[in-house]
């Protein structure tokens, strides 16, 4: 059984494919954060209002599946356009640190974008453990 | 005067505009990753019989050659892109983002490592918008 799968029905959102697609390159990418998965529990939804799509992430410790449309009471619910969606897998960090370093030119445009409501991370700071292994395994 | 899309002709106009975009140039630095193929599934009714494409050298925000391929499975680039020639046609024209694109399937990427993509998705939206400044004849 793979750690990362589609939920029945999922395969038809391509976005949800494309998340399954990145998580699994990413991990193969980068092992060392395979804890993030055997860690997070919990689901994280992600709406692309601009494009009408959404899908939910669940963690159970062992498994990531990403469903089609939102799944249960999220924990965490991403809210974006396309645009800011995609760019917040390209925070720069801080060397050494892993922190996301205030400076970068895509920090920047999404603290502008939160603060601005374009983007809204709804509970977030409740489930900062989920929201932060979500972060981890989508980061490029 | 317009070019036909897709034809050699178009394919090396394209890698002209790339050169010209300095957008591509500015996002597309970083780049080492290998070269990229746009490429236009067969549909006989639109008037390609044939898978038809292009690819292009892109290397540190310069297209350094483009090759214009005809049949399926020519293209063997690191990274191909692959869609219905009406939704090219949209992106062309500037009315449909290829980051949304393929966040909704329209635009597939059949070949390559997504989280690269993903990293450098201004280059790659950058490489694809250069299309914008090809006056392009699009089959009736």
């Amino acid at each position: 059984m793979s750690a990362i799968e589609l939920a029945p029905g999922a395969e038809s959102n391509a976005f949800a494919s494309m998340m399954a697609t990145l998580v699994r390159q990413n991990l193969d990418d980068h092992p060392d954060r395979a804890w993030a998965l055997k860690l997070a529990r919990g689901r994280v939804s992600v709406e692309v209002l601009d494009l009408g799509m959404s899908i939910t992430f669940v963690f159970d410790g062992e498994r990531l599946v990403i469903y089609d449309g939102i799944r249960g009471i999220p924990d965490v619910r991403v809210r974006g356009t396309a645009e800011l969606i995609t760019i917040s897998s390209n925070m720069e960090s801080l060397p050494g640190i892993g922190l996301p370093d205030p400076r970068g030119e895509t920090n920047q445009k999404l603290a502008k974008a939160l603060r601005s409501g374009e983007l809204e991370l709804i509970g977030a700071v409740r489930n900062p453990l989920v929201f932060l292994c979500f972060g981890l395994i989508l980061a490029v | 005067m317009s070019i036909p899309f897709p034809s050699e002709e178009w394919a090396n106009a394209f890698g002209e505009a790339v050169n010209q975009n300095e957008d591509y140039q500015k996002h597309g630095k970083p780049w080492t990753f290998g070269d990229v193929a746009m490429i236009v599934r067969a549909e006989p009714a639109a008037g390609i019989p044939e898978e038809a494409g292009m690819i292009l050298d892109v290397h540190e925000g310069r297209c350094r050659g483009v090759q214009y391929i005809v049949g399926e499975g020519k293209a063997n680039a690191a990274f191909e892109i692959i869609a219905p020639y009406a939704t090219w046609k949209e992106v062309i024209e500037g009315r449909l983002d290829p980051i949304a694109a393929m966040m909704q399937g329209k635009l597939d990427l059949r070949k390559g490592h997504l989280p690269t993509m993903i990293r450098f998705v201004e280059s790659s939206r950058a490489l694809v918008k250069s299309a914008a400044a090809v006056p392009t004849q699009f089959p009736s």
